[in-house]
């Protein structure tokens, strides 16, 4: 398995993509080039240099502490989402294949459809609108979008799961809906809930720097790359490096986790091809 | 297919009503009194009365949701509190750039993608394939709002072929208009072509591998004539259900795009109501946009009965 | 001149051999069998005449159809000669159709490729061409689409594009397996007519000696990519010279010893069983329907025997062992094991269901591929108030396992690391560890090939002897119950309608679709093998 993980192309780059941002994240906790809190407005708007290699921006901040503190906010919004949709939406999936055709089954698909029909900018318009925006507010509007990705995903798989002749052998052995579930449908769904895992990560970190980008997200002082690339807006034709390197972030960050999405894909079962949308 | 059509048709009236309850209790309803919420914490007890007068506030919350969808369904959107017009009135303004942005994007990303797709699929593993597949495998990663950023830098600034924002006004004749529109479409497009082009690429690839394309082979087609004439409609199915979900993901990138633009569309007018804390007027576009999103899938749904005899029912 | 002569093929994939140094001929108006077990390399053998193979496959030889040899053709005069000279059915009929065209589109387009016709010349032939598959346009308009038809009648529609134009050769690729016995017997005879009045050769492939052995006049025996031995038939079934072919032969015919009598007692009793499904509601606002799946059947099997029950699918088999296990509740009707119900006041009765347990038809879906044999084959101590536990629950896993002729070392293997045959042995092992009294198989050596399946009904005899099982047997292939029955059900839309000693029932049917069935069952040659 792990020979097979390290000569897959896809994966060993999307892996180092994606470590190398988390890494960046992590160190911020303890050191970064230079304090994101103190402002140097003598050394605004500088080109990358020896003493900033990505530059400054407009109140002359180092744009890669800025980029490295600003990884936590969106990896820490897009993990949580993660978490949000998949704990609530494999249950519920699951309940849904065990009862398929019930008036449960009905009422998860539905309620499904019902979010799907709520991307998740107009929930976190419909909140912010409510109680003010915050970053807690894009985690739980990414969040809520979530859900019915992971619960149709697992209950479609769930559902071919429960025609097999195992699940027959396991109630022909006396167990019920919620034990055949937990030992013989959940294991048999975690790597397709590792490889979507990963695209709605890389989904939640578009969705974050979208919404930080509006003004939704994470308000200041708090550094988004989202929110950089709003403030560099006004003045890309001054200091395109503003724009630049967040964005590039954004980009390698998610083309990372996308790549080891494929490469996870491709890892779990190699008759699916990299066919990925 | 009447049967079909009807029976998609009452759950197409059943998400709207339950998702107009949601929206309603969102706004009007978990904020506790929304007249205090939108003037503040200095409001007159005066004034606030008289605000709640004007929205209606003071019925009981059934009467006042029933009211609020029989407004609508007149096409009474209720009264913008800070611009003192009709929100019908201002929602149908800012329509006439959001809905031919949105169709404007549909259109680029569809016409990039089938070709794409199919010309990968067709070529599949070859230099083609991997180019098409790299450049989506880019084009999805990339936060559409940053290329537009990168768009206005190359195409505004520093070529001038287009001007960096706003919107020329369809009274400048309808090829100013679009030309306003046009880096916002790319900008919009490139991310959703690309999820398109792949969803077509694999979806012909499966379908290229069923069993009955085997047998067309048996009778004598050619790899080409399968494709064309047994594959491609085949693997419409699922590319239709991206383009249905797709347009909800436009709706919401549009609302984006047009602050990157500085276009006076629905998205700059939500952000607007929103500082402003106009509830009323965010209540109606939000539905409008869920409206539209929930209309898309019903006629994605019907389309996929025109594709597809087994969703017609048996005679 | 033969219209079809394969020599020295041989063909890898990747580097890995499929066939070496294969050889047939097909004379016009001949058919041939193609016999083999799975891996024999017989499927390769067609799709390499027709030059469909997977893309990674490399082909040498020569493969001399109609004076050409294809191995040398061109992708276009192979498009040419496909559907025109050579026509192919396949075994799965349910996927062979595209399913957003009409069966008329389809078959048409067989002759619109290859002639230059008017669309409705062209229709005009499809109508003659369904005609003669016996899909007369007045009851299979030309604008049904496949979902609308049966398995049975999209063979005949595959058939229909196949023969369209009159190819000289027909290959046909386990074209029955997928279909019940009956509906087999149809296409079996429908596709001998076809030869008779085209003079085509017809290469047919099975897996089903018997299958083949009543229509094809030439016998081709295939083992790991080889030709061990070929002849005319019925005369090869007698001058068999090859190891191989005479095991196959065996195996097919293989009767196991039993010893064990049924003792004059009941063990499980069914007495009035009525089971309904809802169907969907017709309209919007219409009731749903019902569908009564098992309709009032009665039966009783004795301690010890073996009892068989038949039918094809659709008949409400499946149904009747998912009540018998007490899985689903039944509308009326007593199942009672030993006297006590299996279901009490709406709840399964678990006392009942520890004494009674299943095999099932697939070696591949049966076990979670997640967990090792051990946990695999102790599911069922589930169904015990106090399971064994540590060196108790090895013991009984290791006996299990060994009693199947497994080791107890196994238990600890995960069951991809296991054959097919094996796995059906760890299916019997994971019935047998709670000691039940009833065993029942449902379909359980149906996905088997043929030697392995003589060799886990030798294993099923020797342990109902041993253990003094029950056994009800499953099966919609008259010859294996015949071979391992006391007694035997005939089921057919819910009912029972016939029941009597196997012996019996088999030499002197009484009810008219008990008749149908064994006539449809294709049969060797009578004769002893020696």
């Amino acid at each position: 398995m792990i020979r097979a993980a390290l000569t897959n192309r896809s994966l060993v780059i999307g892996l180092a993509l994606s470590l190398i941002f988390v890494g960046a994240a992590l160190v911020s906790f303890v050191w970064v080039p230079q304090d994101v809190a103190t402002l140097d407005i003598a050394n605004k708007m500088k080109t990358p240099s020896a003493a900033h290699p990505l530059g400054t921006d407009h109140f002359g901040r180092d744009i890669l502490s800025m980029i490295m503190v600003g990884a936590r906010t969106s990896i820490a919004v897009a993990v949580v989402a993660v978490v949000i949709g998949m704990g609530l939406g494999v249950p519920l999936g699951l309940a849904a294949a065990a009862r398929r055709g019930s008036l449960l089954d009905e009422v998860i698909m539905r309620g499904n459809d019902l979010v799907f029909a709520f991307p998740s900018l107009l929930i976190a318009i419909m909140i912010t609108a409510v109680f003010g925006p915050s970053a807690l507010n894009a985690i739980i509007a990414i969040g809520i979008f979530n859900i019915p990705v992971f619960a149709r995903l697992t209950r479609g798989a769930a559902l071919s799961l429960w025609t097999r002749d195992y699940v027959l052998a396991a109630r022909v052995a006396g167990k019920g809906a919620v034990r055949i579930s937990a030992e013989h449908i959940l294991p048999n769904v975690t790597n397709l809930l590792i490889v979507q895992g990963t695209i709605q990560f890389s989904l939640g970190i578009l969705a974050e720097a979208a919404l930080s980008y509006v003004g939704l997200g994470a308000q200041p002082p708090v550094p988004s790359w989202g929110r950089m690339l709003a403030d560099s807006q006004t003045m890309i034709s001054l200091a395109p490096h503003m724009a630049i390197f967040p964005g590039m972030a954004i980009l390698l960050t998610v083309l990372g986790l996308n790549l080891m999405g494929d490469g996870l894909r491709d890892l779990f079962d190699p008759r699916i091809r990299r066919d990925r949308r | 297919m009447l049967r079909y059509v009807l029976k998609r048709l009452v759950s197409l009236v059943i998400s709207l009503a339950v998702a107009s309850l949601v929206i309603f209790l969102a706004i009007e309803v978990v904020p506790g009194d929304p007249a205090a919420y939108m003037l503040g914490m200095n409001a007159q007890p005066d004034t606030l009365a008289a605000l709640r007068e004007q929205l209606g506030l003071n019925g009981t919350i059934p009467e006042r949701y029933l009211s609020w969808v029989a407004g609508m369904l007149q096409g009474d959107f209720g009264t913008s509190y800070t611009y003192r017009t009709p929100v019908a009135e201002m929602i149908g303004e800012r329509l006439w750039i959001s809905l031919p942005l949105a169709l404007y994007a549909l259109t680029l990303s569809t016409l990039i993608a089938f070709p794409a797709g199919v010309w990968a699929a067709s070529r599949r593993g070859s230099a083609v394939d991997m180019g098409v597949m790299g450049v989506t495998q880019l084009g999805v990663a990339i936060p559409n709002f940053w290329f537009a950023m990168l768009m206005v830098l190359v195409f505004a600034i520093n070529l001038r072929w287009f001007s960096a924002g706003g919107f020329a006004g369809w009274e400048q004749g309808f090829f100013a208009g679009m030309k306003s529109l046009t880096l916002p479409a790319i900008a919009l497009a490139l991310p959703q072509a690309s999820i398109l082009t792949r969803v077509m690429r694999s979806s012909l690839l499966d379908t290229l591998s069923e069993d009955f394309i085997r047998t067309a082979r048996a009778k004598g087609l050619t790899r080409r004539q399968v494709l064309w004439r047994h594959a491609l409609r085949n693997a419409m199915i699922p590319v239709l259900t991206i383009i249905g979900m797709q347009f909800s993901f436009l709706m919401a990138g549009a609302i984006i795009i047009e602050n990157v633009f500085f276009l006076p569309g629905l998205g700059r007018l939500v952000f607007q109501s929103i500082s402003a804390r106009d509830l009323i007027v965010v209540e109606s576009v939000v539905m409008l946009l869920v409206f539209a999103v929930i209309v898309v899938n019903f006629a994605v749904d019907v389309a996929y009965a025109a594709v597809d005899p087994r969703l017609r029912g048996r005679r | 001149m033969s219209l079809l002569r394969i020599e020295g093929l041989n063909l890898a994939i990747h580097d890995y051999g499929i066939l070496h140094d294969v050889a047939l001929t097909v004379e016009p108006g001949q058919i041939v069998g193609v016999i083999g077990e799975s891996g024999s390399g017989k499927s390769m053998t067609a799709l390499a005449v027709m030059q469909l193979l997977p893309e990674a496959a490399r082909a040498t030889g020569r493969v001399v159809l109609d004076g050409q040899d294809v191995l040398q053709l061109s992708e276009a005069d192979l498009c040419r000669m496909r559907g025109r000279v050579m026509g192919m059915v396949f075994q799965e009929p349910m996927t062979a159709l595209n399913p957003i065209q009409t069966i008329g589109d389809q078959v048409a387009e067989t002759i619109l490729v290859h002639e230059r016709v008017t669309k409705a010349e062209a229709r005009d032939r499809a109508r003659q061409a369904l005609a003669r598959v016996e899909l007369p346009e007045d009851r299979f308009p030309l604008t049904r689409y496949p979902h609308e038809l049966s398995g049975g009648q999209r063979q005949r529609v595959v058939i229909a594009m196949a023969i369209a134009l009159r190819p000289r050769l027909l290959i046909a690729d386990e074209p029955t397996t997928a279909l019940d016995v009956t509906t087999q017997a149809q296409i079996l005879t429908l596709l001998k007519r076809l030869v008779q009045e085209d003079g085509m050769g017809l290469l047919m492939i099975s897996h089903d000696l018997a299958v083949v052995a009543d229509m094809a006049d030439h016998l081709v025996i295939m083992r790991h990519g080889r030709v061990v031995e070929s002849g005319p038939s019925p005369d090869l079934f007698h001058r068999m010279q090859h190891p191989y072919s005479k095991a196959l032969l065996a195996a097919s015919t293989h009767q196991p010893d039993r010893a064990a009598q049924p003792q004059d007692m009941p063990l499980l009793q069914v007495r009035g069983v009525i089971r309904d499904y809802a169907t969907a509601r017709k309209g919007i606002w219409g009731k749903p329907g019902s569908f009564r799946a098992v309709n009032d059947v009665s039966f009783q099997i004795r301690r010890g025997e073996s009892l068989g029950l038949v039918g094809e699918s659709g008949c409400g088999k499946s149904t009747l062992t998912r009540a018998i296990l007490g899985l689903e509740e039944v509308q009326a009707g007593q199942i009672l094991l030993d006297g006590q119900p299996v279901f009490t006041g709406h709840r399964p009765n678990r006392a009942v269901r520890r004494r009674m347990q299943v095999v099932f038809q697939d070696p591949y879906g049966s076990f979670n591929p997640r967990h090792r044999v051990a946990r695999l084959v102790s599911e069922p101590f589930h169904l015990l108030d106090t399971p064994p536990q540590g060196a108790a629950r090895d013991a009984a896993i290791a006996a299990a396992l060994e009693s199947v002729g497994l080791s107890a070392d196994d238990r600890h293997k995960y069951i991809h690391e296991f054959s097919g045959g094996q796995r059906q042995r760890i299916a019997i092992a994971r019935a047998l560890i709670i000691k039940p009294d009833l065993i029942i198989l449902d379909e359980a050596v149906s996905a088997l090939d043929v030697s392995i399946r003589a060799q886990i009904l030798d294993l099923l005899a020797d342990l109902g002897d041993r253990l003094g099982l029950t056994y009800l047997f499953i099966s919609h292939d008259l010859s294996v119950v015949r071979q391992v029955t006391d007694r035997v059900l005939v089921m057919q839309a819910g009912r029972i309608v016939e029941q009597g000693e196997t012996a019996d029932v088999f030499a002197n049917p009484q009810h008219p679709y008990t008749r149908q069935l064994l006539a449809a069952t294709p049969r060797l040659p009578d004769f002893e093998n020696t």
